[in-house]
């Protein structure tokens, strides 16, 4: 069991270079456990980050620490504690399900009695009933990808990397299968790094985020206040006559944007004040007021295309 | 879909080592090679290898008496590496590319296992199913001359370490050489077709160029004829050979070194995570 104390995982200063090119430079973020959304567009660095994290490959600067663990002094300490559902097909045909997950429970180091156990388990868990005594040479897209978090679970690590879990998926199993990663998220003592680019996946299913652009961190921290605090304007839902409340703002030097029972403004400071005399003066009354929340995909398009700046602390 | 997630209330179970995982993974593959070609080749092996041991054997003891250099005979000709480099196809093959081609490679590497533990675990079930041919006949061929009577066993126990000896010589070689072919391509097929046809082109094309320069040195591009070198001088046989044994068995552990190394360079760039 990971203390509660201790982050997920560390960066402080990392960098790495392929070459002279440079995949990561300068990340540092304390993750705590929980469901972490790792997000940027492609050649951003998630992969990198990814295999550093697993102790795949060295940084070439900085410190990373997963559990306390320095991934490239102990691989092997740090992939114990950690699960890998990969984005693309990594399944053997001709073994079935159950023998599958199984063995990749003994590689994870359980004893083969636990694994064959758990290996049922866990196939109960995401809905191969029967079909786990079938080749996985006649499974469809989807119980493949079940599978596939079937074994990244089957060792009951601390940590998963789930690297795109709904690509290739129709919508009910996109459902299901967030549905499944909703279930995971909420146990005790277990964290997921979801890397995928469906961000309406990580709204769903994220308690904070990782961005990252051009091997620079770009944010990274809980998601309700990213998304609330990239977000200029402000919603007002109100009840009256929306064509005098809306001409006595512009009447004032307000700009503001009706959709429906709701207008979006900007607001200068003490602007509020405005916004209730302009009520008052148009017989409105003002329900609420209030930050307006982004989506996940606002905060990635206006931070993705932002001028690159030196990343935040 | 179950109502719940599995929650395991009970103690974490203590995780078995490196030494366990490496068990698991070698323990698949020597099972996952066994078929009906691999079982068709050890019976082949060991029914034709077997029955020339016994008759040799029986013949010589009508003749004075079989030493260890009667042994060689099963050596003579190149039935036996044939029939080990057959079975080497079958079962080293797919033992890499079928992992490559699958992709299952980046799972396994994602495990707490280290790269020489999964190149270590294939190799070594290969060899368990190459040292099932190349070695198994030789020894059971001595024990059933020593049982029937045919030779004294200040005899037989010579005649099985030096079996011991070139046998575990080819299995090397030819464990090297699946585990490098299969390592370099995604199918199992070009693989096998890899080994035959560098085996085969080299003992070809070795005893063509020496028949037609008369330049013995050829023969070392020839796998077979470099074992036939090293197990005469192993067997004690005193014949002429067309190679030095000495740097037949060297070159033969040198080209299986150099193939181990580049199969696990090759494999050093799989890319577990987003390939």
């Amino acid at each position: 069991m990971i203390p509660a104390e201790l982050p997920l995982f560390e960066l402080q200063g990392v960098t790495k270079e392929f070459g002279v090119q440079p995949a990561l430079s300068g990340l540092s973020a304390r993750i705590r456990p929980g469901t972490i959304g790792l997000l940027g567009p492609n050649g951003a660095g998630k992969t990198t980050l990814i295999r550093l994290l697993m102790g795949l490959i060295p940084p070439s600067g900085g410190a990373v620490r997963v559990f306390g663990y320095d991934p490239s002094r102990n691989p092997l300490e740090v992939r114990e504690r950690v699960g890998y559902m990969p984005e693309h097909d990594c399944l053997i045909p001709s073994m079935t399900g159950v023998g599958f997950v199984a063995f990749m429970g003994r590689l994870s180091g359980l004893p083969k009695e636990t694994a064959i156990g758990r290996a049922h388990d866990v196939l109960q868990f995401v809905g191969i009933h029967e079909e786990r005594y079938r080749k996985i040479g006649e499974y469809s897209v989807g119980m493949r990808q079940r599978v596939k978090l079937a074994q990244a679970i089957v060792h009951d690590p601390p940590l998963c990397f789930l690297d795109e879990p709904t690509a290739g998926l129709d919508p009910a199993g996109r459902a299901e299968m967030l549905h499944l990663l909703q279930v995971l998220s909420q146990l005790p003592h277990r964290s997921l790094v979801v890397s995928t680019h469906l961000l309406p996946d990580v709204e769903g299913l994220c308690d904070e985020i990782l961005l990252l652009n051009a091997g620079r961190l770009l944010a990274s921290g809980a998601l309700a206040p990213l998304l609330a605090g990239h977000s200029a304007e402000t919603v007002i839902r109100f009840k009256g006559d929306a064509e005098r409340f809306t001409e006595r703002l512009v009447a004032k030097g307000l700009l503001p944007r009706r959709e429906g029972s709701t207008l979006r403004l900007t607001l200068p400071a003490e602007g509020e004040r405005a916004v209730f005399e302009a009520a008052y003066e148009s017989g409105t009354q003002v329900r609420s007021l209030g930050r307006s929340v982004g989506t996940v995909e606002e905060l990635f398009l206006s931070l993705v295309n932002a001028p690159l700046q030196e990343a935040p602390p | 879909m179950s109502i719940s997630a599995p929650r395991y209330a009970a103690a974490p179970v203590p995780l078995q080592g490196r030494e366990g995982r490496v068990l698991a993974l070698f323990t698949r593959e020597v099972v996952a090679r066994f078929g009906w070609g691999t079982g068709l080749v050890v019976g082949l092996s060991y029914a034709s290898v077997v029955l020339i041991i016994v008759v040799s054997a029986e013949f010589s003891s009508i003749v004075g008496g079989p030493t260890v250099g009667s042994f060689y005979f099963p050596y003579a000709s190149p039935i036996w590496p044939f029939l080990v480099l057959i079975g080497a196809t079958a079962v080293g093959a797919g033992c890499i590319s079928e992992d490559l081609g699958s992709r299952s490679i980046t799972l396994f590497l994602s495990r707490p296992i280290h790269l020489t533990d999964y190149l270590g675990a294939k190799a070594s079930a290969v060899a368990f199913w190459i040292g099932l041919m190349s070695i198994g006949p030789g020894l059971l061929g001595v024990a059933l001359v020593g049982a029937l009577g045919l030779a004294p066993l200040s005899v037989t126990l010579p005649a099985a370490a030096a079996y011991l000896a070139s046998g575990l010589l080819t299995t090397l070689f030819f464990t090297a050489l699946a585990v490098l072919l299969s390592s370099v391509t995604t199918r199992a097929l070009y693989a096998g077709v890899g080994m035959f046809g560098i085996t085969l082109s080299a003992e070809i094309a070795g005893s063509a160029v020496s028949g037609a320069t008369g330049n013995s040195a050829v023969g070392y591009v020839s796998p077979i004829v470099d074992l036939q070198s090293s197990a005469s001088a192993i067997f004690q046989t005193g014949a002429t050979t067309l190679t030095v044994p000495a740097a037949s068995a060297a070159l033969l552990i040198g080209a299986s070194v150099l193939f181990f190394l580049v199969a696990w360079l090759r494999l050093s760039r799989v890319e577990v995570v987003g390939e």
